[in-house]
């Protein structure tokens, strides 16, 4: 589960930048960031604090 | 008519007026290398005799510093002065501001140590004590020179002109910045007054970052494992984004390069110092996972009070006093390009740290019933923490409502943190500098009023940073972007590292260290020897398992 978190950290990061190259269009690209960001955020709290979650010491 | 009469005689009058002064004192032009006639300077024989306690007579013609003693003062003479004195009013503003951001550590030390047990108290202390040291190593080897390596020319500071060198790629027809290459060892042409001020500066920033990493993941990181990790963020994380965003680097190219407003916009570290520093504290604090006692078997969260409260608020106020180094000293100098606003800079500092202590302990005492101390100082940093990007580009309301929603901010990230995602941060420093770092970051892009104008561009586009409450939507996407950066790469970096090191190191102390304390296994020394001390304050059965225990 820690790469396919990483992978969608980054994944999350080239959303954002690629909304630049994507469309000129100010709106477009506030949303493109904000998917991006939410990517990123998913891959941290979601993917990879659950792979921890799972196994922490107070499970055990 | 009549009016036209009137202006008729007012111009001729005018022009009369001209004629007189100028038959009666014709201005000759002077050469800068020719002496000027006329200069009267106090005696200084009679300055000897009687002193000069009216300070009338100190700071004249005198202490001109004259390139020929024979000819006189010239005009060369008078401008070099003029542009040293402007430096050297720089320089000495700027150190006075790393002095007072570096005292910061000592903030963090006792807020930290006081939000923790008695029985750890050596250890918190001790790390924040060696982040100095080891960070300021790291930073020197060659920290510095990714971050500010192609930084010249710094006007404020004379120039800096030795950090000319910054590497980028080509991607899609726009140069990238990635990092700097001068000032490794700040040795070579890097050896240089400027630089050296410049360094010491963006070194205490820097600690500001790591420090913040010792409190989410104070008792029980492994001291071995802080220290490496300590290192690798002064080394490399830290600089990467300053870079980026403080050192010609891609994001603050944004707006050159893609017309976002002025790309991406920091003033003083909301996003490189707090949002970088908290975010390596979550990537570290997921993987170290929660104290033993924090969390029952079913899930619910234990609170685990701190030892001492005068420790936290005295810190508090020792990181409030701090940040006025902090904000307004990175103007880097109070003379010419609009550093006259360091007043501004000052008082919104003061005011968004004022509303976000206030709106913290109101959350506080209407969720909870009572005025909770420690939430109101975290309160107090979270407005500060938020304040610090936009504090150069935003007015005073403004400034109390970034610091308002800040102190909120703080409350509902802790409970989130503790609550919800189950990452446990004895300190809340995810939630001050990493929640409300980012908070930071994109208030610029909200609430910057087109105002400020130090030296007529920022990031080479012409102009005043402009948010989107004041007409440039482009600006909020360059935060976002740099929130992305933030989110995306730096959080990836600082996870991947403290891995390799949990794998070949091993980031958490074993059990029984944790629940007797890391004071003496971690360090060798209590920090309250006198004191009765608490090995285990939890119930094995309900919090944790006994084999858990043995096995961990």
């Amino acid at each position: 589960m820690r790469p396919i978190g990483v992978l969608c950290l980054v994944a999350g990061w080239a959303v954002a930048v690629g909304g630049l190259f994507i469309t000129s269009a100010t709106t477009g690209r506030t949303l493109i960031a904000c998917l991006g960001i939410g990517i990123s955020l998913f891959g941290s709290l979601g993917i990879l604090n659950g792979y921890y979650l799972e196994r922490a010491i107070w499970k055990k | 008519m009549q009016q036209k009469i009137w202006t008729r005689g007012v111009l001729l009058i005018a022009l009369g007026a001209i004629g007189l002064f100028a038959g009666a004192a014709p201005v000759r032009a002077l050469s800068a290398d020719e002496a000027i006639s006329g200069l009267t300077a106090p005696n200084t024989q009679e300055m000897t005799d009687k002193g000069d306690p009216g300070a009338e007579k100190y700071g004249s013609a005198n202490d001109v510093t004259m390139t020929d003693a024979k000819k006189g003062i010239t005009l060369g003479d008078l401008a070099n002065q003029a542009g040293q004195n402007k430096v050297a009013i720089n320089f000495v503003w700027t150190l006075i501001a790393g002095f007072l951001v570096m005292f910061m550590q000592a903030g963090f030390a006792l807020v930290e140590t006081g939000l923790i047990r008695a029985k750890n108290a050596n250890h918190t202390m001790m790390m924040n004590f060696m982040v100095y040291g080891l960070g300021l190593f790291a930073y020197w080897v060659c920290g510095f020179a990714i971050q500010m390596g192609g930084s010249a020319p710094i006007a404020n500071l004379g120039g800096a002109y030795p950090l000319n060198h910054e590497f980028a790629v080509n991607l899609f027809g726009k140069p990238w910045g990635l990092f700097g290459t001068k000032g490794f060892f700040l040795s070579g042409a890097t050896y240089d007054v400027a630089v050296m001020v410049l360094f010491l500066f963006q070194m205490v920033f820097m600690d500001t970052a790591t420090t913040i990493v010792t409190g989410a993941n104070a008792e029980r990181w492994k001291y071995s494992a802080f220290a490496v990790s300590t290192i690798f963020l002064g080394a490399l994380t830290y600089p990467l984004f300053g870079n980026w965003a403080w050192g010609c680097g891609w994001l603050s190219q944004l707006g050159a390069n893609f017309g976002l407003g002025h790309g991406y916009c920091d003033f003083a570290g909301s996003g490189v110092v707090h949002a970088v520093g908290g975010l390596t504290a979550l990537a570290v604090a997921m993987q170290l996972g929660p104290r033993i006692g924090k969390y029952n078997r079913n899930g619910s969260p234990n609170a685990i009070p701190g030892h001492d409260l005068v420790f936290v608020l005295t810190g508090c106020f020792i990181l409030a006093f701090g940040w006025f180094g902090f904000n307004p000293g990175s103007t880097l100098g109070a003379s010419g390009n609009g550093c006259l606003r360091i007043g501004s800079i000052a008082v919104n500092t003061m005011l968004a740290g004022c509303t976000g202590s206030f709106s913290a302990l109101l959350y506080m005492w209407i969720r909870y019933g009572k005025p909770d101390a420690s939430m109101a100082g975290n309160g107090l940093l979270a407005g500060l923490v938020a304040i610090t990007a936009p504090s150069g580009f935003v007015n005073t309301l403004a400034a109390c409502i970034i610091g308002w929603v800040a102190g909120i901010l703080v409350c509902l990230s802790v409970e989130f943190f503790d609550r919800v995602a189950k990452v446990d941060d004895p300190v809340g420093a995810i939630s001050v500098h990493g929640t409300n770092g980012l908070w930071g970051v994109l208030s610029v892009g909200l609430f910057a009023d087109g105002r400020s104008n130090y030296g007529g561009s920022w990031n080479g586009v012409p102009g005043s940073v402009t948010g989107l409450f004041y007409g440039d939507a482009g600006q909020l996407v360059a935060q976002l972007i740099g929130i992305a950066t933030l989110v995306g790469i730096i959080f990836t970096l600082s996870f991947l590292f403290n891995w390799i090191v949990d794998v070949v190191v091993g980031q958490r102390v074993g059990a029984k260290a944790e629940l007797a304390g890391l004071d003496i296994p971690e360090m060798g020394a209590l920090c309250y020897p006198d004191f009765q001390l608490k090995a285990s304050d939890y119930n094995v059965g309900a919090n944790i398992s006994a084999p858990a225990i043995a096995k961990h």
